[in-house]
């Protein structure tokens, strides 16, 4: 008997056997484990992402959801308040307005390789990806140097679930708060002197002549501290293992890093970190067989439909020539991840720098440690050897 | 299904079937038409799944929204008075036919 617990350590080393399954045998499966839907097709996740009237997000997007968050930030509003928010920020965030970024990005990057002179092997997650998300995101929020290491601790932590209980431990959840304390900090200090940043832009905002909510103001940058750090330092790791685990692309990279974005692009298809956020249905909808009930919530699996052989040729091989438009690594409709181009732009750079110190390195581990997380899948060390 | 053609700028011509409810978008980027990117993933995020959209068409279209408009100014084909972002545009049997031309660049 075919069963689907996104919490288990096994499921985690290894999604993708599980998935084929759910989309050829149960496309519309209900996880007892995780309580909700599970979609798995690539066409109906697209169907549901379209259909925000009916797959509401404002009752949380996180499969495990975090205590009073659902509803306070851009991920868990609904359109058309979500729009008014959104809009608010995607300016500051496309691919134009953000030249500002490549050289302190590449400045991290080269500081934090200095720093691994001389090794034989280092920590991809703990030594590289974290450390120059960090960096990005405390420029790119201008925010006091002091408290780094913490801040990047409690958001690794803040996106975990105890795979055991199935719940947010209260580590999880204290990790969660101090962040919103942190941010709620930050946001106080930016009222009394705003500067020109995307977060005094933002806390100044007003929508329909009205100033936005506390709440919602500390969630949302909350959230935004969250994918900064951790959502593209996991981005960056599955892009490293992908490059260690499949030489062949890792010399073309090196020796061509023009090749650098498609490569990217099909990592983000192939498997991306953000592999499963939720919905909860507005009305009952029949879909495959199954009747489900306004109030409902769904699973959508972005890894599971990346893999769709209905959408994608071959869809297990790892091919940097496939130029996988439309894939849902980065989410998609309306919610689709607002980080897009930073994460672009700084995975890019970040390899650029990466290749050109280390042309080769390889996996040091056999097993990985993965991220105990119901939404997110990226290792939590990535030792590779460069010697 | 409602049927959308695609004009490449080249004038290679497209006829795609699409479900009801996706986007223009969508249409042409799961279908291998390389004139529309979408980068952002339909979020109106990047302004390069810019089309132009047939005059039959366009008073059949809901006014672009403010983001829609913003995002529109960000083009690198020029804007013109039938220009549309093919991600906020949702097909529906309303709009069966279509006909939507590509711009000469998205980014």
């Amino acid at each position: 008997m075919f069963r689907f617990d996104p919490y288990s350590p096994e499921f985690d080393a290894d999604p993708f056997p599980a998935y084929k399954t759910l989309r050829d045998e149960h496309p519309c499966y209900w996880s007892e484990e995780a309580g909700m839907w599970v979609y798995s097709r690539y066409a109906d996740i697209v169907t549901a992402l379209n259909d925000w009237q009916t797959y509401s997000s404002a009752k949380g997007n996180l499969v495990d959801e975090l205590p009073n968050r659902a509803g306070n930030t851009l991920g868990t509003t609904d359109p058309p308040r979500h729009d008014r928010l959104r809009a608010l920020i995607q300016k500051a965030v496309t691919k134009r307005a953000l030249d500002h970024i490549v050289e302190p990005c590449r400045t991290a990057c080269q500081t934090h390789l200095d720093a691994l002179a001389g090794r034989s092997s280092f920590d991809f997650v703990n030594d590289y990806s974290s450390n120059v998300t960090v960096d990005l995101l405390f420029y790119l929020f201008n925010l006091p140097k002091e408290g780094q290491q913490t801040v990047r601790d409690k958001a690794v932590l803040m996106v975990q679930t105890d795979p055991k209980t199935r719940q947010k431990a209260p580590e999880h959840i204290a990790a969660y708060e101090w962040m919103a304390n942190y941010a709620a900090e930050l946001v106080a200090e930016r009222k009394n002197n705003p500067g020109d940043d995307l977060m005094s832009n933002f806390i100044t905002a007003e929508i329909d002549g009205e100033k936005l909510k506390d709440r919602e103001v500390q969630l949302t940058v909350t959230t935004l501290i969250m994918a900064g750090i951790e959502s593209l330092s996991g981005f960056m790791s599955v892009f490293a293992l992908n490059l260690a685990d499949h030489a062949d692309a890792r010399r073309r990279l090196a020796a061509d890093p023009s090749l650098i974005p498609d490569a990217m692009e099909e990592s983000l298809r192939y498997n991306t970190s953000a592999q499963r956020f939720k919905r909860c249905l507005q009305r009952d909808v029949e879909i495959h067989g199954q009747q489900m009930k306004a109030g409902d919530f769904i699973m959508l699996a972005y890894g599971a439909a990346n893999r769709d052989e209905r959408q994608f040729e071959n869809p297990d091989v790892y091919d940097i020539d496939r130029k996988p438009k439309g894939h849902l690594g980065f989410g998609g409709g309306v919610h689709a991840c607002l980080g897009t181009a930073i994460a672009r732009l700084a995975c890019k750079v970040a390899f650029e720098e990466l290749l050109a110190r280390y042309p080769a390195f390889e996996r040091v581990e056999e097993t990985l440690p993965w991220v105990p997380s119901s939404n997110f899948r990226s290792p939590m060390r990535l030792e590779l050897s460069v010697g | 299904m409602p049927k959308v053609t695609y004009i490449e700028h080249n004038g290679a011509e497209h006829e795609i079937d699409l479900p009801d409810g996706w986007t223009l978008m969508q249409g042409a980027t799961l279908n291998g038409i390389d004139g529309i990117e979408g980068e952002c993933g339909g979020s109106c995020g990047c302004a390069t799944c810019h089309v132009y959209v047939d005059e039959a068409f366009l008073s059949k279209l809901d006014a672009p929204s403010e983001n829609e408009e913003e995002m529109l100014e960000c083009t690198v084909s020029p804007r013109e008075s039938n220009s549309r972002l093919g991600c906020q545009i949702k097909v529906t049997d309303a709009l069966d036919g279509i006909v939507v031309r590509m711009p000469e660049a998205q980014s």
